[in-house]
């Protein structure tokens, strides 16, 4: 009996120790699936909820999809008029960031080999008494801010906090090119500012160097826009000329696209000028009545000035210009008539990364005056800023007054670069230490030339203090990381960049609570000035951001204009129940022909000789000519001997780079190149019969050499590339940032020349020439 | 009979069964190795996924399916030289068909099980059974071969029942051993009656396999055949197919018959003439092949069709050409170059051809899967490189192939012993006869003298 | 019946791959990582494709950018070769999977033209708390089976069973951004709906004369049309 059971009990045991092992080895199918028809049980709440996007600069609308508190789908918001309900790749992966498993989850101490994690009390009682010691010392200019400055009250927040503390530094390091295009404004029409551009309308686009469907923003306005340019208006499609060094995918997409020689998109923009001023096909109505400096002129002590009209003609024919661009003479006469034929038409452009590029932008945008595009629907507006209240200003005290005197660390305001307002890469020459240095949204360690010397200035810094929720290059300096929340998870407003014309602003709100142990920098910056009490805390006397918030919002409830608005709102909490529910309020449509706003210049005009540029430089005592004061061409400064380095180094931004969350979002790098089909990496692009030429095949690694140091990475043959040119597509080589974005390809910004645009002290990053040779 | 005459007659082929020398345990020992190894990479594969293989998208097959293909192909051999021998009456075919037949029988489960260990979830594979559907090829493929395999076994133990019979009655062996043989003999007392029997049921049995190894292998060319990729799809894939497993087959039954001659000390049985007459035929479906394969490619080639010449160039030019061109080598070149001259048509080039020939044409199964999926119509072109866990398995196939077949021949005698007693007192007279019916003057009459 | 079709309007696309982002977040499709996307086995059942003319030089060549679902064939060939019905037509077109069948023998991604089968080589990784975004209305695939685009029948039935409690039928206002790719699309180039109905958005463009479908000669009758682009 005994000897039986034993056997039946192995027997048993076997059997099930056997069958334990199957399921888990997965061969016995006991998965509990649900086939697509069947639906597992219902969430308890399923809900949409808007807020804003802030992957890039272009402050979409966003709708999520929150599950129980998960977020799992994130979608546009079909009440933001910049985007209408779409949001691009980058907007679709955000669940990525707001999920990203190497998010900075706490305020962090840098130790010796790594980070410790330490309390937010502990980071920001330390913070403020350096801050305090720093003030006692009668030194406050000594604390630099380097931010991204962008629109909003975050950045007003800052300045706000910089000008209470008593320093004039409040840096602004903005995306790309976004000092050298703004000032093109200013010099012509007065106000500092990108312009907005009504697409929709427009028959002819004259695109230079933007790829306006992938780096441009706001981009979804405009991969709406070209939608409705091609197919929106029945009988009527717009006609798309892309000039280009290289071929992007907008260029692609063009109807035309004009390979231009590095740097002289301005010659051209003046040859197509030449043609239309020597045929006399400008709006000679608008010329007369709208502008000034087209005609030659004579100033106050006699003196004549050539005018525009004098200088095209006199310098820039088509066959000059055919020769220093490389595009054929014929073609520049056949633009030019297609361009001042069709009406309406509009000149734009994002030519930055040169020497010469705010002349450059200049003598573009100065095509949209020559045919009367300026305030006119299908051209370039003005963008109306919305009316949010302006908090009162804040009376410095004392020790601030003192700071507040010195001359900023950057210089901007010493003249060097006498447009500039902000030269952040100064900083790494500052005229007096840097004792404490704040990081938002920044990363000029991994964005900015090495020559510059970044990584020397950081370390020499006693107290460097990173807000960015995600370990950048320039994090790994900082001696106190104080992570922000993401965009789903907290309170921010996003005034509408230009675009439309019209007036919005988002309203960010938290999606869902910050999953981690994160905190709104806005909200840190408030409890900081009141745990420094005295003109600091009366500076920022909200409990919160959302408080400094909602004193903005109440200007647009004041207004009673746009959506929402107080006429179909009883009371202030009505009209903010309402915004939060929408989360975007707007005023549309834009009003064309306000000559008034649109032209703030000494003359009331739009000015082809600028005169602000001229009571600029001689403010500062420079020197210049009367050319200098009109959009002329000078060629473009490279670095690098030709014989040495033979190619034009390109590097360009595809709708995959996000600007603001690094490189650590896997459904991005999988769809990285899309034109090439390269996936989790980057590359050099090389004109196919230069690679021939070189011994190079698709996919060989390669070593891409300049004056400033060296990189390895793969080479790839697109067509689209000049023979002289090479390219490579910014957003990999990073060394930290989470585990996919780390060691991942080669950062192109290690190959740059520190050289800069004069007069706007941007960086000219296009600057660069190369060699390439197989590895 | 049971005496004495045939015990010393055939004494050699009873000696494995009676006597174990090292060399079996050394062998035994290394191809459980190997067998176990390749089960560790399996159940490692069952645990983890496929991801462990070097299949992607688009070559979403492999080592595996090439196997199966190979496995198929070698199984044909058996069914080729009993069955098909047997009906041409070709006397030489005596010695060779228990091995043939055990190579058909021991390679086609691992055919079968290849499919199975390609399978992403082998823990369904009932579903076959439960939801078969047959407008899919691979249900026409579970069905044929399911039919071959069962009608293989059969058919080789028929063949082995009068040999087991004489194992009961003459060997003295241990008690377990001794059941097994009584129990399969199934009686067999080796009457008149019985032996006739046994030859109807064998003439049957051999023209049904025969037309099952034309079906089973063009049912198995037609799971590329029947789809639309090029490369793949065509008339021409069933035949082509079907040539190359009889070739292949053939070779590995050279391979394994002279293998046993040498261990099995059976120069007497198997002599030069045999092997003579198997590489002779060798030869010419090495010819054939090579007719095949231009066929197929010329035709390609100068049809000139976008799609199909993709795949061509990755063949001829690209990065398949070494296979390709190694494959012609092994195939062609090198086996007609030894079997057509007399002087290196021995034995042992005749095994050497085989060997070439058998690793030719498993690289002709991987030169017909693989390039056709790395050019997809619509997607980047694809590469493959079979991981370790593929070759592990690949291995362990051919050892348990090999293991099931050594402990056979410990089993039954490797020749058909009642075969050879047929040959010597029945054969030799009827052929004799039948031979002289041919002559002119030939009448009822003059029937073979005694 | 519906029979239920795709359109997409390469004259409005941009190529800015929202689409395919949008369907890996609708459908849990996991990613595969860097290591397994150099081993082409990265899944995306919309995947856009680059179509580089061969002849082009600079600068006169020619480029496409093809956004690519599952075509719903009408005579599909992966269909044809499933052995155990894993994959099936259903009443309205749709080409559906059944994760629970499928044996994994690949026959079905083998033959498909187009390459829009993926296979689970792997069980899929939701690496450190990813699983948080899953969508909660299409299931999780496990190890060893195929999937494929589904023309987001969730969604499908979903909007289907909306109307039937509303007691109405589904408009072509339902159906045109229903799936997860044509909602995301800012370009608004994608239409879905009905090829049946004479009415629909999408019945009326696969008429168009821009109007053409990938490997028609092949027989597959794909039910996804494309609109060529116009050059000015």
């Amino acid at each position: 009996m005994v000897k039986l059971a034993r056997r039946t009990f192995l027997k048993l045991a076997g059997a099930a120790a056997a069958a334990g092992g199957l399921y888990k080895l997965g061969l016995v199918g006991l998965e509990s699936l649900a086939s697509p028809e069947e639906q597992a049980p219902g969430p308890s709440s399923d809900r949409q909820i808007h807020g804003i996007c802030r992957l890039c600069a272009s402050g979409c609308g966003l709708s999520a999809r929150v599950v129980d508190s998960r977020v799992v789908k994130l979608d546009g918001n079909p009440f933001h008029p910049n985007n209408q309900g779409k949001l691009c790749p980058k907007g679709q992966a955000g669940l990525q960031v707001l999920y990203d498993p190497d998010r900075i989850k706490g305020p962090m101490r840098r130790v010796e080999g790594g980070w410790r994690q330490v309390s937010w009390s502990e980071a920001l009682n330390e913070i403020a008494d350096r801050l305090q010691a720093l003030r006692d010392s009668g030194h406050p200019e000594q604390m630099v801010f380097l931010h991204d400055g962008k629109r909003g009250p975050t950045s007003d927040l800052i300045a706000r906090f910089c000008r209470a503390f008593g320093t004039p530094n409040d840096v602004r390091r903005l995306r790309h090119s976004a000092d050298g295009t703004p000032l093109t404004h200013l010099l012509t029409q007065g106000w500092n500012d990108h312009a907005a551009y009504d697409w929709e309308t427009t028959n002819y686009l004259l695109c230079f160097g933007g790829a306006f469907l992938e780096a441009w923003q706001p981009l979804v306005r405009q991969l709406r826009a070209y939608s409705r340019m091609r197919r929106g208006r029945p009988g009527r499609r717009a006609k798309i000329v892309q000039i280009e060094t290289r071929a992007s995918v907008t260029a692609t997409k063009a109807d035309e696209w004009l390979s231009i020689n590095p740097g002289t998109e301005g010659a051209l923009a003046l040859g197509i000028a030449h043609v239309i001023v020597r045929d006399e096909v400008y709006d000679a109505e608008f010329v007369t009545e709208h502008t000034y400096g087209f005609e030659d002129w004579t100033d106050e002590t006699g003196n004549g000035h050539i005018g525009f009209r004098t200088l095209v003609l006199r310098d820039y024919s088509p066959g000059r210009v055919a020769g220093i661009t490389g595009v054929p003479t014929e073609t520049i006469e056949r633009i030019a008539r297609e361009f001042a034929a069709t009406r309406p038409a509009v000149a734009a452009g994002d030519v930055s990364g040169y020497s010469n590029s705010l002349y450059s932008q200049w003598a573009i945008h100065a095509l949209n005056a020559l045919v009367g595009s300026t305030d006119v629907p299908g051209g370039v507006m003005r963008q109306t800023e919305p009316p949010l209240a302006p908090w009162s200003e804040p009376a410095p005290d004392e020790i601030a007054a003192q700071g507040l005197i010195w001359p900023r660390a950057d210089g901007a305001d010493a003249g060097r670069f006498p447009l500039a307002r902000n030269v952040p890469h100064a900083l790494t020459q500052a005229p007096y230490p840097i004792e404490v240095l704040f990081l938002y949204h920044t990363n000029p360690v991994y964005d900015d030339p090495p020559g510059l010397g970044w990584r020397t200035t950081l370390e020499g810094v006693p107290l460097v203090v990173s807000f960015s929720p995600y370990l950048d290059e320039t994090s790994e300096y900082a001696d106190l990381l104080l992570p922000d929340c993401t965009y789903l998870e907290k309170w921010f407003l996003e005034p509408l960049e230009p675009s439309l014309g019209c007036p919005a602003v988002g309203l960010g709100q938290p999606i869902v609570d910050p999953l981690y142990d994160t905190r709104n920098t806005a909200d840190v910056l408030i409890g900081l000035a009141q745990a420094m009490g005295g003109s600091l805390a009366t500076a920022m006397p909200w409990a919160s951001f959302v408080e400094a918030i909602q004193e903005q919002v109440q200007g647009l409830y004041q207004a009673s204009i746009g959506m929402p608005s107080a006429e179909t709102t009883e009371t202030f909490e009505e009209f903010w129940a309402e915004l939060r529910s929408r989360a975007v309020w707007y005023d549309q449509p834009h009003e064309f022909g306000q000559w008034g706003s649109a032209f703030v210049t000494p003359s009331g005009k739009f000015e082809f000789a600028s005169q602000i540029l001229k009571e600029r430089l001689e403010t500062l005592g420079t020197s210049f000519e009367d050319n200098d004061l009109l959009p002329r061409y000078q060629a473009p400064t490279f670095e690098g001997e030709e014989s040495t380095y033979p190619f034009h180094l390109r590097t360009f931004k595809m709708i995959t780079y996000t600007e603001r969350w690094g490189a650590n979002i896997p459904w991005l790098q999988e769809i990285y190149g899309l034109h090439v089909q390269e996936k989790w990496d980057n590359w050099v692009e090389l004109n196919p019969e230069t690679a021939h030429e070189l011994g190079i095949h698709d996919g060989d690694l390669v070593q891409v050499e300049s004056a400033q140091g060296s990189i390895e990475l793969k080479a790839r043959l697109w067509p689209g590339t000049p023979p002289e040119v090479v390219s490579i597509p910014l957003g990999q080589g990073h060394t930290t940032g989470g585990r996919w974005a780390e060691n991942r390809g080669a950062n192109p910004n290690e190959l740059m020349a520190p050289l800069t645009d004069p007069l706007s002290g941007e960086l000219a990053t296009q600057s660069t020439r190369v060699r390439v040779r197989k590895v | 009979m049971k005496q004495e005459g045939t015990t010393q007659e055939d004494a050699t082929l009873f000696e494995p069964l009676l006597r174990t020398g090292k060399g079996f345990y050394v062998t035994v020992a290394v191809l459980v190795i190997l067998i176990a190894w390749g089960a560790y990479a399996l159940v490692r594969q069952w645990v983890l996924g496929l991801g462990v293989t070097g299949m992607n998208r688009p070559v979403f097959w492999g080592v595996y399916i090439t196997n199966f293909v190979f496995f198929i192909g070698l199984s044909h051999a058996g069914t080729l030289v009993s069955a098909i021998l047997r009906i041409v009456k070709a006397e030489w075919r005596r010695p060779f068909t228990r091995a043939a037949e055990a190579v058909t029988v021991f390679s086609l489960p691992f055919g079968a099980g290849s499919i199975i260990l390609d399978l992403g979830r082998p823990d369904r594979v009932l579903n076959v059974f439960l939801y078969g559907r047959f407008q899919s090829a691979i249900m026409w493929d579970v069905t044929c071969i399911s039919l071959y395999l069962l009608s293989s076994v059969f058919y080789f133990y028929l063949a082995l029942i009068p040999d087991i019979a004489m194992c009961r009655d003459r060997l003295n062996v241990g008690p377990l051993r001794a059941r097994l043989y009584k129990f399969l003999a199934l009686g067999w007392t080796g009457s008149e009656r019985q032996y006739r029997r046994l030859d109807r049921l064998m003439d049957i049995m051999a023209v049904w396999l025969t037309m099952l190894v034309v079906i089973v292998h063009t049912v198995v060319a037609w799971i590329f055949g029947m789809t639309i990729v090029p490369g793949w799809h065509g008339a021409f894939i069933g035949p082509y197919f079907l040539v190359g497993a009889i070739f292949s087959g053939v070779g590995a039954v050279i391979i394994t018959t002279v293998i046993l001659r040498r261990v099995y000390h059976l120069e007497d049985y198997i002599k030069p003439v045999h092997i003579n007459a198997m590489a002779l035929f060798h030869l010419s479906l090495s010819l054939l092949w090579l007719y095949f394969t231009f066929v197929e490619y010329f035709t390609i080639f100068y049809g000139n069709e976008p799609a199909h010449m993709v795949v061509f160039n990755a063949k001829f030019w690209q990065e398949f050409s070494p296979m390709f061109w190694i494959m012609v080598a092994c195939c062609f070149v090198i086996p007609v170059a030894i079997l057509s001259n007399p002087r290196t048509r021995t034995i042992a080039g005749a095994v050497v051809a085989s060997i070439f020939v058998n690793i030719g044409m498993w690289l002709e199964r991987y030169i017909v899967i693989i390039p056709s999926m790395a050019r997809p119509r619509m997607a980047d072109i694809g590469s493959y490189m079979p991981t370790w866990t593929e070759w592990a398995v690949t291995l362990a196939c051919f050892a348990f192939f090999a293991l099931l077949y050594t402990l056979f021949t410990k089993l039954f005698p490797v020749i058909a012993v009642w075969e050879m007693h047929e040959a010597r007192h029945q054969s030799v007279p009827e052929a004799v006869g039948r031979v002289r019916s041919y002559m002119p003057g030939a009448t009822a009459s003059s029937l073979p003298e005694e | 019946m519906p029979r239920w079709g795709m359109v997409i309007d390469l004259d409005k696309c941009t190529a800015c791959q929202a689409c395919t982002v949008a369907c890996q977040a609708e459908n849990n499709v996991p990613f595969a990582g860097p290591d397994e996307t150099a081993l082409d086995r990265s899944k995306h059942w919309h995947d856009v494709m680059t179509e580089l003319g061969e002849e082009g030089r600079y600068p006169d060549f020619h480029v496409r950018f093809i956004p690519r679902p599952c075509m719903h064939c009408e005579e599909p060939p992966c269909v044809k070769v499933c052995p155990v019905g894993a994959t099936y037509v259903d009443d309205d077109g749709i080409v559906r999977m059944n994760y629970q069948r499928c044996i994994g023998c690949r026959y079905c991604t083998t033959a498909c033209p187009y390459t829009i089968r993926y296979f689970n080589w792997y069980a899929p990784e939701y690496p450190a708390g990813y699983d948080v975004y899953l969508n909660p209305n299409v299931p999780v695939r496990p190890v060893g089976v195929v999937e494929k685009c589904s023309f987001c029948i969730h969604r499908l039935e979903q909007a289907k069973r909306e109307a039937t409690a509303q007691g109405r039928e589904l408009t072509d206002a339902d159906l045109v951004l229903l799936p997860a790719c044509n909602q995301a699309c800012p370009a608004s180039a994608r239409y879905f709906g009905d090829l049946d109905d004479q009415e629909s958005t999408v019945s009326r463009l696969s008429h168009s004369p821009r109007a053409f479908r990938l490997l028609e000669d092949l027989g597959t009758e794909p039910k996804v049309y494309y609109l060529a682009e116009e050059k000015a």
